[in-house]
This record gives C-alpha cells, structure tokens and sequence, in this order.
C-alpha cells in the first residue's frame, strides 16, 4: 500500500520549527553519528525523511523522536546546515499536536494570540477567583492558611491533577495505540508486565541520554526533575504540611526539601534560560516560542515559590498573600497548558516510549536465543 | 639501395624501454645491418641535446635515412621529422620504430624475448628507410572565408569571432528566424539573464556586421572541392540555388528535444507537459498565482531523465545511453524560476541521480532552500503517472524512503526531457560527416581535437556534436572559430604527402577502388585508353582502403609502397638473429 505525500505536513513541520528541512540531501551523517540511534531506532533521518515528504502515518507510529534526547552531534556534523536535531524536535511538537485530539495543542503551537492568550486567561481566572472567594485577611501576622487554607487548596489540587491525568493519559493511548500498530517484532504481552518497572526508572532516571556524548545536560535534567518531583509530592500529597503558618527552625525537612527543589528548578531554568539567550550549545540555538514559555513559566513559579517563603517567615502578611496569587496565577495556567498540550507532556511520553523500546529489545533478544 | 647512409638512433627512454629491452643488444643486433652507416643510443632522443647530435651526425656522416627506435609516433613522428628536416634531409625519409607502446610496455614478463623483437622491429624499421623516396607535402591556397551552418546561440557567436578577425562569413540558418532555441527563452540560467536579449544582441550585431552575410531559410545542398577551398551550393527558399567559394565551414546545426511518445509518463494528459513546454509555460507566469491552461498549479512534480540513460529495451529501436547534462541544471533553474514567482507552490523532484555539475550545483542548493523535495528512484522502476480524476497522481518507489512506495497528487507533471540529435539525412548526406552511436557529430578527439572532425576544413560546434549547455555551446564555437583562423589566415594549407598513388598503366577503369574510399577522394578520368582512376591528393588521408581491392595491384599509399611494407616484413622476419642475440 502506498504512502499519500502530504505537502501540507512539511508546511506544519517548518510552523514547529523545522525550518531548514528541504536543505538535507540524505547523506545520512546524523544517523551514523548519533549515539542513540542504533539498529532497531533508526533516527534523524529517517524523522527528517518522513516530515519532508509529509508521511503522516510513518510519524505518528515512529517512537524514534521520543527516544533522542537533542545533543545536537548530528546538527553539528550535517553538511548541509540542515539542523537535524530542530527537525527531531519539530516532530515532537508535532507528535505533540497530534496525540491531543482537542486540537488545542495544534492551537498552542501554531498560535501564539491562542498560547499567551490561553495563560494570560487563566491567569487572570486565578487571580478573579482569589478576588471572589479568598479567606478573610490578617494583617497583624502571616495566617496564609487563613488566606487560602491548604484543604481546600489541596482539593481543588486533586481535581485539577484527576483533570490532567485524563488528558494526558488519553493522549499516551493514542500515542501507544499508533506505535504499536506498526510494531514488527513479535512482543509476548507478559512482557509488558515483567518489565513494567522500567517504565518508573525510565521515568526517573532518563537513563538513555547518559549515553548522549555530552551527558552534562542530562544532570542537569536530571537535577530539575528531582526538584520538580520533590515540590510535585509536597504539594499533591502533603500541602497540610507544607503550606504552613508555623516557622519551623532551618533545618526542618519541610525546609530544606523546600529549599532544596527551589535551588533545583532556579538552577537549572535559570541555566537553561541563559543557554537559550547565548545559543552556546547546540540544543540552545533554536528556541520555538513554546520552550521560552515553559522556562520562564517554571522559573518565574519557583521565584514566587521561593518568595512568598521569605515574606512570610520574616512577617510580611500582604506581601505573602499577593505573591501567592500570583504564584498560583502563573502555576495554574503552567500546569494546565503544558502539562496535556504544551512541552510538559514529554514527562510522559518519553519514559513510556522508552519503556515499550526496553520491552521490545527484550523481547527481540528472546527471540534470538 | 647500397649507398644509403642510414642513422639509427634506439632510445632508453628514461627506463621505459631498457628496462624490459637491452638497448644495448638491439644496438649490436642491428649494427651490421645493410646501410646503417651509425647507429647509437640515447637516453632520451627526444631530448634537445640529442636531437643537435642527430643534426650533427646527419651533417657530418652525410646521412640520407634516418630511423628512430622509441615511442610511439602519435608522440614524436613529428619531432624527428623535424630533427631530419633541420638537417637538410626530407622529412619524408624518416622512419619511426615504435619499441615502447608496441614493445617493452607490453613484454615486461619476458624480457629476452622483448629484445629479441626489438631487434625486428628496428631491422624492418633500417629496411624501410632503405627505400624512403623524398617526398614534398601539397600547399592549397585557402580562401579567407567560412560558412557557418546553423544560426543559433554557437553559429551566431562564431560568426561575429571570424567577421572581426577580418574572415569573411556566410551564415545559413534553416528557419525564417535566427536565434534557435536560447530566442525563445527568458531566464536563463545560471545567471537568470534573458536567452531573448543575448539572441537579440547578437543578431543585432550579425546583420550590422559587413563581413556576415546571413541567409534564412537556406540550406547547404552540396559540397565540393577541399579543406582550404570549397565550394558550397546553398538554395534559399524557392530561388535558384547558389554557390560561394569557402576554405572551411563550421557546422551548428542543433539539436532537438527528446521527443515523448504519447502515453510515456502519461504524455498527453491534461497537466503533463515536457521541460521545453515548461520553460515557455514558466516564463510567460507573471507573480503571484501560477495557472496553467486555467488551472491553478499548486503542487508539482519533475521526473528526470525522460529519455536519457536508456537502457537496452526490446520495444526500443535505438536507446538513448547518454546523459544530456543539461536538464538537471535547466530543471532546478525552471524550478527556482516557479518558487520565485509563487513561494508556496510545492515541488517534488524524482531524480535518477542530480547531475547539477560544477557551477551549476548551486542551482541544486538553491532549489533545495527553496522547498523543492527530492526523491530518488531506480532506473529499472520508472515513477508512473496517472490520472485521478482531479489532477494527476504520481506513484514512486523512493530510494530514499527505504524503497517506500508513495503517492503523490499533483497539478503539473514536468518530465524533464534531454537533447537528441537532429534528424537532418539531407544535411548529413552533403557533409558524410561521421555520426557517433548516440546520433550526434563525431570530433576526432574528444580531448585533444574537439571541434575537428575528420574532414579537414569542416568544423562542429555547438549541440551537434552532442549535449552542451548554452556556453558550452558558445564555448565549443569559439574554439571552431580559432581553428578556421589556424586554418585560413596563413593563406594556405599544406597537406601529407603520404596519399594514394595510381599506376594508371596498369589501372583498367573498373572504379572498385571508388566504392573503397570513405572520403569520396578517388574518381575517374578519361585518359587515350578509356577511363582511370584518379586521387583527389586533397582530400586522400593516405587510409590505404583502396590498395587493396584493386585487382590490378594498381594502386600505392606513399610513405607505406607495397616495395616498403615487403622489404620490412623480409627484414623483421630474417634468420637469424645476430650475434648474442640469437638466444
């Protein structure tokens, strides 16, 4: 069966940031040099290959832009100053766009009146909310749980994470269903439960890019995830004991856990912002509308983070209240446009892929012996 | 013969004889022979000093044969010609002794043997040179004028380069119009300048000129006379023909597109149209919106190589082996031309391989950052173009997708036609210039002698003698252009000697000998017993395809007598060898 060439994909693609496409020749130098691309994941160019000739259904069943991890070594080597590695992450935008069947990604991506639009909107929804139903305000000392106490806080927390779960995970179906559908090894479905702790490690660890030549940037992703994770926890699962009135002494692990993920996500944003400002680094020279908005969303949430913190444990009640608003102005709309449409989804994507990569290599090893 | 003097002079030629041929046991073997009146060696015979101790030796040992043991003569026949000539002897005398190409290259695994055949082949040399008559080249007096045939971008160019070295020029075009195929062209590539403005330059320039004179609609219907002073029947349209007196003649005659056969790649239907109807198409589009007979053309896709590098096919009578080189790079220039005038509209390029070869390769690297997308099929699966109802559909195994099928949709086909010889029989029996496999005019050497062909005074240019570009073509005309002066502004030819002799005595009139010449050189006259045969020296080149066939053992090539060739043969074959050489 023949594949139908869809101009209009590669219009899509250069939208998301591939704008130097119809440049590659197909000497296929960033294959030979990725680290990553071995054997049974054969990446750039092929990515590069599909998204030029607008292959839908090749890119919505290929794993392979979720498995390279932008090191730029291929951007680096093309001959052709084709920009490999922009075209790979244009396909993730693009997968991106397509896994969500609301269509809002395509919206956020492709649209920056809908993507501002969409966290100005909610932001200032956060704040009218605040306005409307805020607690009563004490100005002698800091009763920020009299301002926004955290059971409530954390119940519209629940609710707002059970709301992301289900975008998300419908969006990780399709994406599996589409990348299963054209999977030739042969998998035994015990597999899937055997190995299914590589999913979490994967997760966990990204361990793949390690064997990125260049594994400074791993570290520091990993860094911001374990902040990420840390702050994640404390707020989904323990905001009683985290979102406190009481000052408890420095070395408190509510402290230091807090303090600790608020270094992680400064640091390394705070890294990453620079880097993309200096486009020193091969991963730093292109930057879609959509990576400035996810850095300076996540480092502008752990600035007011830490803000409110410091008003608060030295007496300042108004101070701590407004930064609040504003921290969940900016946290609110961060978490639900990037996390379902935006550039958080890769959280998921990602170690899944990983995953069903791992369960694959498995299961063609078995095969083998 | 006893009294020639002859010198023989065998060559080491640095080590590229004696290190397979003793030098030195030739020169013994052949000392004795009968008329060597000295014989030596050299190192290099070519080399100046040599050739002074040659002169020398000529001089002072009253010498009247000369014999050079060494390369072959394409390389230095000529040079000891030279040397003999320098020395107050006839050139003619020289004998040449080829022992490198013919001997010591070629028996490096044997090398007594190959001295041993050394010996031979400078004996049969000695033994020629016994009988070498003197002999004197023939001088024509040329006529200062050309004809140029053919007024296309290269006939017109060469036209104007002879009328300003003062050379007298009659310019024939076929059509009504000058200019042929670059007249109808805006942008050119690589430079995007109007092919319609340089024609229009140039013809300007021919018919100001006073030295051209052009006749249209006109055509050569017939050839006599020689290199140097021909004589050229042109008819013009219904007038009666006429002749003018030319010492040589360049040929531009063109070429013609490849012509797509109904069906081929879906010719003939609506949207599928050749690259010379593309061009015209693409340069008449004005900005914006590209429409073709109404429709608007959105996405388009170019097959390549539409007759060129064919492959051997039973239903084809005569396949196209050769690339035309030129389409690629006219291709990616129509295909920059359509992104410039519509940014939007979508191209697909299925290539066999991009032969954009050097400058034009930034035609390639322009289109490709112009958002054409190449795809790489095999010669053997050819894309299939169809209808589908609504445009066109495009079917193609991509080498470049893995051998992926894919489905293009299309508005425009473009199939990117080559160039094919000219169909020309009435021209090309007037001429019998030599036709190569591929239909085009042959040159006598690709690298050395391009523009030559072996009819002396005739000269090709342009996309007769096969595919070129535009400046190529004008390339090739100028080069033409320097051959005729070569050729015309000394005032004369001199020509070999070395041509057919007839013994008319012994010539019985049969003409067998006619039908054996291949450049017309031989035909009869009256003489008191009936009819003999008689050699145009002029045109002869000394090929020798007459002596043969002549029952009468009538006839002779000078230089190579059937007295010449039998004396070799008895010397190279004589037993045995000299001394010390006999092992």
């Amino acid at each position: 069966m023949a594949s139908k060439v869809d101009p209009g994909i590669a219009e899509k693609a250069r939208v998301l940031g591939a704008g130097n496409l119809t440049s590659c020749f197909h000497c296929g130098n960033c294959t030979v040099v990725c680290p990553l691309s071995d054997g049974d994941v054969s990446f750039p160019r092929r990515i590069i290959r599909n998204l030029q000739l607008g292959l839908k259904d090749k890119l919505m069943e290929s794993p392979e832009p979720w498995l390279c991890y932008y090191c730029g070594e291929c951007s680096e080597t093309c001959p052709r100053g084709a920009e490999p590695a922009e075209s790979v992450m244009a396909a993730r935008r693009y997968l991106t766009t397509q896994y969500d069947v609301t269509g809002l990604a395509y919206k956020m991506y492709t649209s920056k009146a809908w993507e501002f639009g969409a966290i100005f909107g909610l932001g200032f929804l956060v704040v009218l909310l605040f306005a409307l139903f805020h607690g009563p305000i004490v100005t002698e000392r800091v009763e920020l749980n009299t301002f926004a106490p955290a059971h409530v806080i954390e119940l519209i927390d629940w609710g707002m994470g059970a709301l992301l779960s289900v975008f998300l995970l419908s969006n990780v179906f399709r994406m599996v269903r589409r990348v299963l559908s054209a999977e030739t090894t042969k998998i035994p479905r015990r597999l899937y439960f055997t190995e299914l702790l590589a999913l979490p490690l994967h997760f966990a660890t990204q361990k793949r890019w390690k064997d990125c030549e260049d594994s400074r940037m791993w570290k520091k992703h990993m860094l911001l995830v374990s902040g990420y994770v840390t702050m994640f926890v404390m707020i989904f699962g323990f905001l009683k004991w985290f979102q406190t009135d009481e000052v408890h002494p420095f070395w408190h692990p509510q402290r230091l856990l807090g303090y600790f993920a608020t270094f992680a996500l400064l640091y390394v944003t705070g890294d990453m912002i620079v880097g993309r400002i200096k486009k020193k680094r091969q991963m730093h020279k292109f930057s879609h509308s959509t990576d400035w908005l996810f850095l300076i969303l996540l480092f502008l949430t752990a600035l007011t983070g830490i803000l409110i913190h410091i008003f608060r444990v030295n007496g300042f009640p108004i101070s701590t209240y407004t930064t609040y608003v504003i921290h969940m102005a900016i946290l609110v709309p961060m978490l639900l446009i990037e996390v379902p449409f935006g550039k958080w989804s890769h959280l998921a994507y990602r170690p899944v892929i990983a995953y069903l990569n791992h369960v694959k290599k498995k299961a063609a090893g078995s095969n083998i012996s | 013969m006893s009294e020639r003097r002859i010198g023989v002079y065998i060559c080491h030629c640095g080590g590229n004889i004696s290190d397979y041929v003793d030098v030195k046991q030739v020169l013994e073997g052949i000392r004795k022979e009968p008329c060597v009146a000295i014989a030596r060696t050299a190192v290099f015979t070519c080399s100046d000093a040599t050739q002074q101790d040659i002169i020398k030796d000529i001089k002072e040992q009253n010498l009247d044969g000369l014999v050079v043991a060494s390369c072959s003569p394409k390389l230095h026949l000529h040079t000891f010609r030279s040397v003999a000539e320098r020395a107050g002897m006839n050139p003619y005398k020289y004998v040449h002794v080829n022992i490198r190409e013919q001997c010591s290259w070629v028996h490096r695994d044997d090398k007594p043997s190959a001295s041993r055949k050394a010996i031979r082949l400078v004996r049969g040399g000695i033994a020629k040179a016994g009988l070498m008559d003197p002999l004197q080249s023939f001088r024509i007096e040329t006529i200062p004028k050309v004809l140029v045939i053919g007024a296309g971008i290269a006939g017109l160019r060469a036209s104007l380069a002879l009328a300003d070295l003062g050379i007298g020029v009659y310019l024939i075009e076929k059509k009504q119009e000058p200019g042929g195929w670059v007249a109808d062209m805006k942008s050119t590539f690589p430079n995007h300048r109007s092919g319609a403005g340089l024609i229009k330059g140039l013809v300007e320039r021919v018919h100001a000129h006073e030295g051209i004179t052009f006749f249209s609609g006109a055509e050569l219907v017939e050839k006599s006379g020689s290199v140097g002073a021909f004589k050229a029947l042109i008819r013009s349209g219904d007038e009666e023909p006429f002749s003018v007196d030319v010492g040589a003649m360049i040929v531009a005659t063109g070429f013609d597109t490849y012509a797509v056969k109904e069906g081929e790649y879906g010719y003939g239907m609506e949207g599928v149209v050749t690259l010379p109807e593309f061009k015209a198409w693409i340069d008449t589009q004005p900005a914006g919106e590209l429409v073709y007979n109404g429709r608007p053309i959105k996405t388009m896709a170019y097959v390549y190589c539409v007759g060129s590098r064919q492959a051997a096919q039973p239903d084809l009578e005569k396949p196209n082996k050769y690339c035309s080189r030129f389409c690629c790079s006219a291709a990616m220039h129509g295909a920059i031309c359509a992104s410039t005038l519509q940014p939007r509209v979508r191209q697909y390029h299925l290539f066999r391989d991009v032969r954009t070869y050097g400058k034009y390769e930034t035609l390639y690297e322009d289109a490709s950052r112009l958002g054409s997308v190449f795809l790489k099929f095999d010669g053997s699966a050819p894309p299939v173009v169809e209808s589908n109802g609504n445009g066109l559909t495009v079917t193609v195994k991509d080498m470049l997708s893995a051998g992926e099928e894919l489905e293009i949709d299309v508005d425009m086909v473009v199939l990117v036609t080559g160039m094919v010889a000219r169909e020309n029989k009435a021209l090309n029996d007037v001429l019998k210039l030599p036709i190569g496999q591929d239909g085009f005019f042959n040159e006598i050497h690709p690298k050395l002698r391009p523009v030559e062909t072996v009819i002396d005074g005739v000269f090709i240019a342009g996309t007769s003698q096969g595919p070129k570009t535009s400046s190529e073509s004008v390339a090739a005309a100028l080069s033409a252009v320097s051959k005729c002066a070569a050729l015309l502004m000394k005032g004369y030819v001199e020509l070999e000697p070395l041509v057919a002799q007839v013994n008319s005595d012994r010539c019985t009139g049969c003409a067998v000998c006619i039908e054996s010449c291949p450049y017309s050189a031989i035909n009869m006259i009256a003489c008191d017993t009936g009819e003999v045969a008689y050699v145009n020296t002029s045109l002869c080149k000394g090929g020798g395809a007459c002596v043969p066939v002549c029952p009468e053992n009538a006839i002779d090539v000078l230089g190579y007598t059937d007295d010449q060739i039998e004396s070799m043969i008895d010397a190279m074959a004589a037993e045995p060898l000299a001394e010390g050489a006999a092992t």
